[in-house]
């Protein structure tokens, strides 16, 4: 009914269409050329620069906000930060810190320091500040322990409702960030110390920054900054390759080859604080007797681990903290110890015998639990690699897959070891994860273990002010972990920073994932 | 009028709640616990009693029916909580973000709509030939592509190699392309297949047939009677489907970090945030609900057959 004419036409109709959107698009493509780099809106005349992260958030509150933008974002500062050169805590907003007893602090706030909107950062300012972060948010409330806090002029005089020698570490953490609360919304557009300034918020979405002229510390050779958030790592990668970000954080792993193939791109990674384990659940039989637990250490190819399935982008861990720590323990006599058949030698030590390729112990034979969950990608990878080792030494490993190893692993004791994933010093002091970990009271104390010689070494550290004691005690605790082999560690895993090097300067990445746009920052 | 109106409205009412109430359960007893991210455990220091103590005061240790007792009495005030994670009222979050997420889904249509009409008419009205062919293939190809694949191939191609759209965020026109596009081509797959065959069915009808023998222009009869009277299973599958291009939604709108309410809601049920994830499911089953009213009503329009049965029912 219709003839062959009209179908021709039909296509070419179609076609017409098809050609005008596309010159749609090559319009588009003119008016807005890649080089100019912008997430979105505003390329803007002067010193840019375009920075995905791969958080979003929909709420900027510095004293809520779980992914801590508005501190990443150069937006806000904390009065101590960390040092990532010694990994120590550093002066910041605070010129120093003192307390005798670990209970009294005093802190002396640097004179020179204004909000940006202009208005000097009194002590009253920090006192009100700090108070609106104890009241808005339980978790900051529960890490500060602070019973008062009394301002006058630029001091500060701060009691804790017990000795709290990590107190002034405790003061990293981005939620305790000053900000001046007399600003009406907070939620969308806080306003903070830093180089710089927020200029307009899209939740989900985007941050646009403007530099702010009056910061301490020597304003920003940036005019703006766009902080943009992208979740999906494919779609990061994607996007620095367009041009349309200058600075990727966590680009996909697997599209690294490919950045590193363009002219000019540059890939950074550095060690975190974070550490990969194996949780070794202490109130399981076979898991009570140390050979089996340092047989399955010795059976952890760490190396192997890192190259195939980090490709590289990681550190073989052998304790909880990350070897440039200043408390990290040296280790040196622990290399030699590990591979299959150390592990074997451990597991004859324990009284076990292989039976037709099986490890026996009085007839039956060693099986275990192994927990794994899949929101971080590396694990379950990690818990496949161990379980065929162990097959080749004759030990029964059945894994299984959980969805939140937290209460699982707080609820369940059908398990004997889980892989885990830790951060061990997230501020510089080792105080929160020797607790949380290890301390019969602590929230992540998934071992069971109440050893009361490595309890009373944590009880004393919580005692202890002085920060050379406090990093020997630190030291003395992770020596105690590792002899007796309460968990198994496996790998620190790296940050991944890609970014256009051609025009990118002084981007730093650090180890605390803590500093991102400073006043350093800068375009070629 | 007014009382089946109020009928209605009641019908839909109770069936809310016990969507609510459903969701409510299905939320509680899933694994998870929100006191764990609200404490921030993973970075701070937390004793077992502290988890404890914030469970007891939020009310988790409350038998399942008490909070959902204290929820519908919160629901029935029009208080539907505030986030768990950014502590903001649950309403005005969901509300800011859903005209992306309208924005994106109109998008989505629109391209759906310029992809399955041409295609579909085209491969009903000549059957069998090439470009019938082509369209099953691709109806083929759209069904078995997952559509978060679909999109990181279009960023490839019109992102980084041969156009410059923009890949992310949502800023105006140019930003909402290729979001939309990734969306409504996954969808169109099925259209196009419902359309040919819904039309091939009503060319072969009588009225088609007397249309002809009237000397109406092929093109009239094509137009007026023969794509109308194909719509309404069209209609029909898209009303009850509506709720899978909504989940659709949710994985693009994480892919291009497009700002709209299924990406809130992804974070959400991340962060166990409750209210959230409940205020969430409360305007998707109303938008549910608006839209197939809606196709209900599209039914008297497109179909005079229905205006007619009714009327013979009322004498």
């Amino acid at each position: 009914m219709f003839s062959k004419k009209s179908l021709s036409a039909w296509t070419v109709i179609a076609l017409t269409a098809g050609l005008l959107a596309a010159c749609g698009n090559s319009g588009t493509d003119s008016a807005k050329p890649a080089s100019a780099g912008s997430a979105g809106s505003s390329a803007e005349a002067g010193k840019h620069v375009s920075f995905l992260y791969n958080f979003s958030t929909d709420s900027l509150d510095p004293h809520v906000d779980s992914s801590y933008v508005p501190l990443r974002a150069g937006i806000t500062e904390t009065l101590v930060r960390l040092d990532e050169d010694n990994l120590t805590v550093a002066p910041w907003l605070a010129e120093s810190w003192d307390s005798e007893d670990g209970r009294h602090w005093t802190i002396d706030l640097r004179d020179d320091v204004t909000f940006q909107n202009g208005k000097p950062m009194t002590g009253d300012a920090v006192k009100a500040s700090l108070e609106r972060a104890l009241e808005e948010s339980p978790s900051i409330q529960n890490a500060l322990k602070i019973q008062s806090i009394e301002a006058e002029g630029d001091k500060l005089e701060i009691t804790t409702t017990q000795p709290f020698p990590e107190f002034a570490s405790e003061l990293v953490h981005p939620n305790t960030a000053i900000i001046d609360v007399s600003e009406s919304d907070i939620v969308n557009k806080p306003v903070g110390t830093g180089p710089f300034k927020l200029k307009a918020f899209t939740p989900g979405s985007k941050l646009e920054l403007d530099r702010y002229d009056g910061y301490w510390n020597g304003a920003s050779p940036l005019d703006s900054v766009t902080f943009a958030f992208n979740e999906d790592a494919n779609a990061r990668s994607l996007a620095l390759k367009s041009g349309q970000v200058d600075i990727v954080y966590r680009p996909e792993v697997e599209s690294l080859e490919s950045l590193k193939a363009i002219d000019g791109m540059t890939v950074e990674s550095t060690s975190t604080f974070r550490v990969h384990q194996l949780t070794m659940n202490m109130q399981r039989a076979p898991i009570q007797d140390p050979n089996v637990r340092r047989a399955l250490d010795a059976l952890i190819d760490r190396q192997g681990i890192v190259d195939t399935i980090l490709l590289g982008y990681g550190e073989p861990a052998i304790g909880p903290f990350l070897p440039s720590l200043p408390f990290a323990p040296k280790y040196e006599h622990a290399a030699a110890d590990s591979g299959p058949e150390a592990a074997v030698k451990h597991l004859e030590a324990a009284g076990y015998k292989p039976e037709n390729g099986v490890m026996t112990k009085d007839g039956s034979p060693l099986k275990l639990t192994l927990l794994t969950y899949s929101s971080r990608a590396d694990l379950p990878l990690i818990a496949q690699v161990f379980q065929s080792d162990a097959k080749k030494i004759g030990i029964e490993v059945e894994i299984r897959q959980i969805d939140t190893p937290e209460e699982y692993m707080a609820s369940n004791r059908d398990w004997d070891i889980a892989t885990y994933s830790n951060l061990t010093a997230p501020r510089g002091d080792a105080g929160y994860y020797l607790n949380a970990t290890y301390h019969p009271t602590g929230s992540l104390n998934f071992s069971g273990s109440e050893d009361p010689k490595l309890t009373a070494i944590i009880d004393e550290l919580n005692r202890t002010v002085a920060p050379e004691k406090r990093a020997k005690l630190a030291e003395q605790a992770a020596n105690y972990v590792h002899d007796n082999v309460l968990n198994a560690f496996v790998l620190h895993p790296a940050t991944i920073v890609a970014y256009n090097g051609k025009k990118v300067k002084n981007w730093v990445t650090t180890r605390s994932e803590y500093y991102m746009i400073t006043n350093k920052l800068d375009v070629m | 009028m007014f009382r089946i109106l109020l009928r209605k409205f009641s019908e839909v009412f109770l069936f809310l709640l016990f969507i609510m109430f459903v969701s409510f359960l299905f939320i509680r007893l899933a694994p998870g616990d929100p006191v764990l991210t609200i404490l921030n455990v993973e970075e701070l220091s937390v004793s077992q009693e502290q988890v404890e103590a914030m469970r007891e005061e939020m009310g988790f240790n409350d038998p399942l029916f008490v909070q959902f007792g204290k929820w519908l009495l919160d629901f029935v005030r029009l208080d539907f909580g505030v986030s768990y994670s950014t502590g903001q009222p649950v309403m005005a979050t969901l509300l800011r973000a859903l005209p992306a997420t309208a924005e994106l889904t109109a998008g989505a249509l629109l391209v759906m709509l310029l992809v399955s009409v041409p295609l579909g008419s085209l491969s009903a009205l000549y059957r069998g030939r090439w470009i019938d062919s082509l369209s099953r293939m691709l109806a083929i190809v759209g069904a078995a592509v997952p559509s978060f694949w679909l999109g990181l191939i279009l960023i490839d191609l019109l992102g980084v190699r041969f156009a410059h759209l923009p890949t992310m965020g949502r800023d105006g026109f140019l930003s909402l392309i290729l979001p939309s596009l990734t969306l409504g081509l996954a969808i169109s797959s099925v259209y196009v297949r419902l359309l040919r065959s819904s039309l091939l069915d009503s060319l072969s009808q009588e009225f088609v047939r007397s249309a002809r023998a009237r000397g109406l222009s092929e093109a009239r009869i094509f137009w007026l009677h023969a794509l109308r009277h194909s719509l309404p299973p069209v209609i029909t599958v898209f009303g009850v489907s509506l709720g899978s291009l909504i989940g659709g939604v949710v994985v693009i709108e994480v892919l291009f970090a497009y700002p709209g309410i299924g990406k809130l809601v992804v974070d959400a049920i991340r962060q166990r945030d409750y209210p959230l994830i409940q205020g969430y499911i409360l305007i998707m089953a109303i938008v549910v609900f608006v839209v197939n009213a809606l196709v209900d009503l599209s039914y008297r329009y497109l179909n005079p057959e229905m205006q007619l049965k009714e009327k013979e029912a009322a004498r």
